[in-house]
Parts: C-alpha cells; sequence; structure tokens
C-alpha cells in the first residue's frame, strides 16, 4: 500500500518515532498559519525546502507543483480583491484591489503552499503503517487508525475499477460528451462499480479476520519504535519556531494590516 | 486426531435456492494434503470457509452439522480466534496484500496475535524463506509479479504458523511461470508436517495430493487417493477439471494408464503396443496448410509500435498484422504486453510511437464507434462490462450507441443472445446469473455491435472446464462464421486446441509469431517466454510426431 509519494529512504525524519513525525507535520502546520507576511513566509519556505531535499521529498514536490502553484495563484487573486486596505492599486468594477491585499494574498499562497509542501515531506518519508501507528500511539483505536490507512490503499484501487469500466463501455461505442452530461452518462457506471467494492470489501473482511484482525486489544508490532534525542531535539526546535513566531506577532511584526 | 472433521455439515447461503453444502461429511488425517474439485458453484469454496469457521460466522445463512479442527469443535468461535489453526489463502491475491512492504503483510498477522517483535521478526523471516522470497522484505508488494503475489500471500498465512491451510483456487490469475511457482511451493510444504486442503480447477497443482475429493451439488461424490483420482479422465471432467495431457491420451488410446512425465509416456506408448501410423508424422501439415489459406486480407496491422506508461516501457517495436478470418492466441507472461497491445486495436490505447491501421485507415482517425462497430473487445472480467439492470438493456447498449433504430437494435439483439444460448434470459436481470452466463452476456453485447473482429482478454480464466470448453467452441463457431478471432490467454491448451496462429510477447516485444504448430513446439522459446510446451507436444515430439493435442496425437498412433 502506497500514498504515492512515499519514498523508502533513510533519512533523518524517517528514522523518527512516527508520533513525532505527526506532532512535526501538526507544528509545521500551525507556523505557517501564525505569520501572514510574505517576508517571514519566504524564510519558512527556504527552511522547508531544505528539510523536503534532505527528505527526497523534490521529485514528489516536481509531480505536484503546478497544484501548489494553482492553489497559491487562486488564494492570491481572490484575496487581492477580498482582503481590502487603504491602497488602492486599481478598480476593475465592483473589484477593489489594494496593495494590503496583494501582500496578504501573496502570503496565503505561500502559506497554503507552505502547508501542503509539508503535507508532501510527511507523506514522502511516512509509509501508512507508520501513519497508522502514529496515530494509535496518540490515543486513536488501531481499528480506527487501519481503516484510515486501509483507505489509503482501497481509493486508488476502486480508481482503477473505473477506468477500466469505463474502457468496458467505450470499447462498445460510449458516448461521453462534455461537462455535466459527461457527468451523467457516468452515473450508471457506478453500479458496478460499488459491486465490484463490496465485493473487495467482503473479501478484505475474510482476509482480515483469517489474520487474526481484532484477536486481541494488546497488538504486538514488527517495528520497535522508541523515542531517542533526535525526536525530543526536533520537536523542541520547532516548538521553539512556532512559540518564536507567536511573540514575534505579539510583537507586531509578520501580520499584514488593513 | 484428525486434522479436520466434518459432521453433517449442511450451509444455505441467505436467498439461495440451494444449499451450497449439503451433509458432507469428511475428515482428514493430520499432514495429509487434500485435493478439492468440482465444477463452479459445487461448493468447493463453501467448505474451506468452515474450516475457519468464515462460514457461518461472515455469511447469514442456515448452518447445520459439526466441525472439528484437531479434534476441537470450532462452534461459536470467532474466525480471528482460529488464525493461528486455519490459514485460508484465496485466489484474489490482491484483496489480501494491503501494506507498503511484503515484510508488513507478512507480520501483519504475528501482529494481531500479540506477540513481541523479535518473534514477530523470526516468522516473518521464516515465512518469506518458505515461499522463496528472501531478499523481498522490503519491496512493495505492489510491484511484485502475480505469481510472487501469490506466494507472498501464502507466507502472510503462513507466518500464523496455522496447522491447516486452504487454498481457494490460488492460481487462477497466474501465468503458467507463476502457476509452477505456487505448486513448487505447495510441494515444499508437503515436508513441514503442515496439512493442505487445496479447491483448484487445475490438474497441475493437484498433482502428488493424498487425496482428491469431488463434489458435486454441495454433495462429496468421489472421495479417492490423488494418484487414481488424477488418472481417471472421466471422473476429472466431471468435476471440472482438465485431464492432465498423458491422462487424456491413455483414455483415448484405451489404456489404463500413461506416466505423467513426457519422456517416459512416450517410452510408454511403445511399449503398450501403439506405433506411429505411416505418413503420420506430417498428416496435420496439409491441414495447417489448408487454414493458413483461407485467411483474407490485413484488416489490421500494426508498425513499430511503441507504448510507454508512466512505471515503464508497454510495448517496444512491434509490428504485425492480422488477417481476417484468422484465429490468434497471444500468449507470454504476467505483464508482457499482451493486453496493451490489443487496446490499441480498439482505440482504448493511443500509440507513443508507430502506427496501428484498421483496414488500411489510421486507428487514430477513427471514431471511437467507429472502432467499436469494427473491432469488438470483451473483457477478462464480465462484471467490469455489465450495468445495465436487463439481459436485454446490456446487450442493446452498442447498438443503441451506434445510433440505429429500434427495431434494428431489438434484432442484434435477439440475434447475439441466440449466438451464446440466452435467449430465455432476456428479461433477466445480468447480476443474478452465473459468473459463466455473465461471460456469455459480455460476449453478446459485444456481438451485438456485429464487429468483424474480436478480442477475448482471458476468456477461460475462473471457469471449469466444461465452460471453458463451452466458451471455446462457441468462439470457434463465430470464427467459422467469418469472424476474426483474437484471445488473450495463460492457458496453452487453448492456443494449441483453437487457435491457428500465436504471438508470443515479453518484456513488451514480439518474441514469436507464426503457426500454432510451429511456436507451441518450439520448447526453448517457450521457456525464454516464461511458458511451456504443451505436454502432449513433448510427448509427440519424442514419437516423431508434430502434434500439439491429444486427439491429433492419438490419431496419428496405431495399435500393432
Amino acid at each position: 500500500m502506497s500514498t504515492g509519494f512515499f519514498v523508502d529512504r533513510d533519512s533523518l525524519l524517517r528514522r523518527l518515532h512516527p508520533v513525532t513525525r505527526i506532532l512535526l507535520l501538526m507544528l509545521a502546520f500551525t507556523a505557517a498559519l501564525v505569520v501572514q507576511h510574505p517576508l517571514f513566509l519566504l524564510p519558512l519556505w527556504v527552511f522547508f525546502l531544505m528539510v523536503g531535499w534532505s527528505a527526497g521529498a523534490l521529485p514528489g514536490l516536481r509531480r505536484v507543483w503546478w497544484l501548489l502553484f494553482l492553489v497559491g495563484l487562486a488564494s492570491f487573486l481572490i484575496w487581492t480583491f477580498a482582503f481590502g486596505g487603504h491602497d488602492t492599486l486599481f478598480v476593475a468594477g465592483p473589484l477593489r484591489a489594494t496593495r494590503q491585499g496583494v501582500v496578504f494574498g501573496a502570503g496565503m499562497g505561500l502559506r497554503l503552499g507552505l502547508m501542503m509542501f509539508a503535507g508532501l515531506i510527511f507523506l514522502t518519508c511516512t509509509p501508512v503503517e507508520e501513519f497508522s501507528r502514529g496515530l494509535t500511539d496518540l490515543g486513536l483505536p488501531f481499528a480506527v487508525s487501519f481503516a484510515l490507512s486501509l483507505s489509503f490503499r482501497l481509493a486508488p484501487l476502486f480508481g482503477d475499477t473505473f477506468r477500466t469500466i469505463l474502457e468496458a463501455q467505450r470499447a462498445r461505442g460510449l458516448r461521453e460528451g462534455r461537462g455535466l452530461g459527461r457527468l451523467t452518462i457516468y452515473v450508471p457506471l457506478f453500479a458496478p462499480v460499488f459491486a465490484s467494492a463490496l465485493r473487495r470489501a467482503d473479501l478484505l473482511a475474510m482476509a482480515l479476520e483469517g489474520k487474526g484482525f481484532g484477536y486481541t486489544r494488546e497488538r504486538g508490532s514488527l517495528s520497535e519504535w522508541r523515542y531517542g534525542w533526535r525526536d525530543y531535539l526536533l520537536v523542541a526546535g520547532l516548538l521553539l519556531l512556532v512559540v518564536g513566531l507567536m511573540v514575534v506577532r505579539f510583537l507586531g511584526y509578520g501580520g499584514v494590516s488593513r | 486426531m484428525d486434522a479436520f472433521r466434518l459432521d453433517g455439515v449442511s450451509f444455505r447461503y441467505r436467498g439461495a435456492e440451494r444449499p451450497a453444502l449439503s451433509a458432507v461429511s469428511l475428515a482428514a488425517a493430520p499432514g495429509s494434503r487434500v485435493g478439492i474439485i468440482g465444477l463452479t458453484g459445487a461448493g468447493k469454496s463453501t467448505l474451506l470457509r468452515c474450516l475457519n469457521r468464515t462460514v457461518p460466522a461472515g455469511f447469514k445463512g442456515e448452518f447445520s452439522g459439526r466441525v472439528l479442527l484437531f479434534d476441537e469443535d470450532i462452534a461459536g468461535r470467532r474466525p480471528s480466534a482460529l488464525a493461528a489453526t486455519t490459514g485460508l489463502v484465496f485466489q484474489d491475491f490482491d484483496s489480501q496484500l494491503f501494506s507498503s512492504a511484503a515484510e508488513l503483510d507478512v507480520a501483519f498477522g504475528p501482529e494481531n496475535l500479540g506477540l513481541a517483535g523479535a518473534d514477530i521478526r523470526v516468522r516473518v523471516t521464516a515465512a518469506l524463506a518458505a515461499v522463496g522470497l528472501s531478499g523481498f522484505e522490503r519491496r512493495d508488494p505492489a510491484t511484485l509479479s502475480g505469481g510472487q503475489k501469490q506466494r507472498l500471500a501464502i507466507a502472510t498465512v503462513l507466518a500464523l504458523s496455522p496447522r491447516l491451510l486452504c487454498l481457494d483456487e490460488p492460481t487462477t490469475d497466474l501465468d503458467p511461470q507463476g502457476r509452477a511457482e505456487v505448486a513448487a511451493l505447495l510441494g515444499r510444504l508437503a515436508g513441514g508436517g503442515i496439512t493442505v486442503a487445496l479447491a483448484e480447477h487445475e490438474a497441475e497443482l493437484l498433482v502428488g495430493l493424498d487425496r482428491i475429493v469431488g463434489l458435486a451439488g454441495g454433495k462429496v461424490t468421489a472421495d479417492l487417493d490423488g494418484a487414481t483420482a488424477l488418472a481417471d479422465a472421466g471422473l476429472l471432467r466431471g468435476l471440472g477439471v482438465r485431464p492432465p495431457d498423458a491422462v487424456a491420451l491413455a483414455e483415448r488410446l484405451g489404456l489404463s494408464s500413461l506416466p505423467a512425465d513426457p519422456s517416459a509416456a512416450a517410452g510408454a506408448v511403445p511399449a503398450a503396443g501403439f506405433s506411429v501410423r505411416p505418413g503420420g508424422g506430417e498428416i496435420f501439415q496439409d491441414a495447417d496448410r489448408a487454414a493458413a489459406g483461407s485467411e483474407g486480407a490485413a484488416v489490421i496491422e500494426v508498425d513499430g509500435l511503441e507504448h510507454l506508461y508512466r512505471g515503464g516501457q508497454g510495448l517496444r517495436g512491434v509490428s504485425l498484422s492480422v488477417r481476417r478470418g484468422e484465429f490468434v492466441a497471444v500468449l507470454g507472461r504476467n505483464g508482457s504486453g499482451k493486453t496493451t497491445l490489443v487496446k490499441h486495436f480498439n482505440g482504448l490505447l493511443r500509440p507513443t510511437a508507430g502506427e496501428v491501421r484498421i483496414d488500411g485507415r489510421p486507428a487514430g482517425r477513427l471514431r471511437p464507434d467507429e472502432l467499436g462497430r469494427r473491432i469488438g473487445f470483451v473483457f477478462q472480467d464480465p462484471d467490469h462490462q455489465i450495468f445495465a439492470g436487463r439481459v436485454f438493456d446490456e446487450v442493446a447498449f452498442a447498438p443503441r450507441n451506434h445510433g440505429l433504430s429500434e427495431a434494428e437494435v431489438a434484432a442484434r439483439t435477439a440475434r447475439a443472445l441466440e449466438l451464446v444460448g440466452l435467449q430465455s434470459a432476456v428479461d433477466a436481470d445480468p447480476f443474478v446469473l452465473t459468473k459463466g452466463e455473465r461471460q456469455r452476456v459480455a460476449l453478446a453485447s459485444v456481438l451485438a455491435a456485429e464487429p468483424e473482429v474480436l478480442i477475448f482478454d482471458e476468456p477461460t480464466t475462473g471457469l471449469d472446464y466444461p465452460a471453458q470448453v463451452a466458451v471455446m467452441n462457441l468462439l470457434t463457431e463465430l470464427n467459422r462464421q467469418g469472424r476474426t478471432v483474437i484471445v488473450i490467454t495463460h492457458a496453452i491448451w487453448v492456443a494449441a486446441e483453437y487457435a491457428r496462429r500465436v504471438v508470443t510477447l515479453d518484456g513488451g516485444r514480439v518474441v514469436a509469431d507464426g503457426p500454432a504448430r510451429a511456436v507451441l513446439r518450439d520448447s526453448g522459446l517457450m521457456s525464454t517466454a516464461g511458458l511451456a510446451v504443451p505436454g502432449v507436444a513433448a510427448i509427440g515430439a519424442a514419437l516423431g510426431v508434430p502434434a500439439i493435442t491429444v486427439d491429433e496425437l492419438a490419431s496419428a498412433l496405431e495399435r500393432r
């Protein structure tokens, strides 16, 4: 099972306890949310690019850069006009672009991109089993975290099944049309997709039970994870960064005012 | 002590007309290997599910009788509580592998038992070694071949150290090499003291078993030692298993038996008083020449075809042509590029380089519905094709897409259903039909477009032997009526008995393309492509007869 981004290579992040990686992800999100100004977010981007490089996440970034770019661009455009502010740059009909809006929009684009990139780094160095293990150690019942990890496995399988079914209908001259018409054509095809999904779910349930799933509450683990000094150091470091950014905001820097 | 004992076990699935199992009483000694055979729907899977109590625990229905494992009555136990006693492996390996690394899949069971990490590591290492996958610990299961995946699925169960291993048609989706890998693994497990119960349609997997139990209509109808059962061609056929070639030849020659090994069988034939009749070595060549001459002009031409997937090269410089009226079998191991190749014929895939022409026109310039009218494609799993709630609507789908009048649609639908023998099911819901019937619905739904060329992706997979013969006879009849037939198959006997031409792919390249007789008898080439020469061809070669089917070889022999 793979999310498609996981790279099985040794790195500092890969050696950390799964719980540490989840905490670092949460702290990275928080850091991105604390500051608004691009001048504060750009150094964070540089820092995360270095972390991403060390974790081997840059090939993954090359695959999805367009998504980050589109999200950033959309956010920039929306906030340029929606943020408000007193320095008007230009007016286009009912829309008014302001200097503060441009700065906030750019910051928001960088912020969203940063959060997505942090998620990408996490997926690059964390197979879903370790994600599941981390969630379990944080107190989530194993059945819930395992079901979550299974969804990573089943989503692409259902996608494959849908593509096969679509091919079978195309081979019989299915006319797909465009826009909403296309969606209408696809609706009946969900019948075999669901039938296939149900069959798979049945088999999966049998396979899981047959392998003792739920036999005991005290599950063992092939990988014995222990917290090491690196775990404590990195969590403390990132926590310090977040607190530092909060202090900076409290002192009146790093934000964008109208 | 018995490894397992069923006392009068009956089970009827909720809503089913008849019981899947009916008063079955059966026992097996510890360490024995039992084959369970029977036609589709005979109750094989249900019987195996009873042995880890998935039936009745996981299925609604009426259960009666007793199941004992190693003298312990398992009534009321959960299947998960029996995981360390009974391991159950299914035919669909993808449903049993759900981790990002092979070792994690194998560790899943021992982890559920709550073992310590060091003990789990020992079990993982031993299970992977037992199935010949040492060194694959960190491999993503998705990147393994079909045979490796199925062996990994078996390892995930072996890691639980079960005393009873149940396998439900574990080689259905595998190529000959994958089947051989699983057969070799079962042979290795035999020495380990584990009891094996194997439901199977392939005779190859049944060789060497201690016992073979036949089921029909949910009842035990045969219970013989393995060697006796495997030597009885009639019994095997009646229970859905294609007899090994040596057994079928012995039956045709009126002999009680022939050794399974081809060279030993070739030696036994003259010893039994048979010799090659005069001219017997050449009698097929005239028929081959006549058949080759009956084919028309090229309908599909492929020139320097390349296809690049994101994960790697699918096809590398494939060039060939298919003439009108041909019956072509496309062979090759899993992932060799067979399906990728034929999907270019009806425009489901576009070439990365090179060209495909249909009747001289580039396929890329033909509209999808125009291609669909000329080239019909029947997918391996009929359930990927069927979506309508009524057989009529399913079969009428293609002609309606082609914009025909309702009268013409009705006429074509009726003709297609008649061809596949499903006229009486016109108003039935396709999803309540048997798999064999659903396959015929899928075929009819392609036939209704009345294409000149019919492409079939693994038409015999998952069917018992009589159903396989029925579907192949139907394709032969369609070919006789003038349609060009292209069949992708892993079943070498299908290519030998039905195809006149064989195209073999390996690593995305065509490694052989010629008359079926020439390609299938070339042991070096077949071995390179991960395939095997038909057993009867090997016997024939030793006798100096270029036969590739049992009928051919029998007709070339006479009693001295």
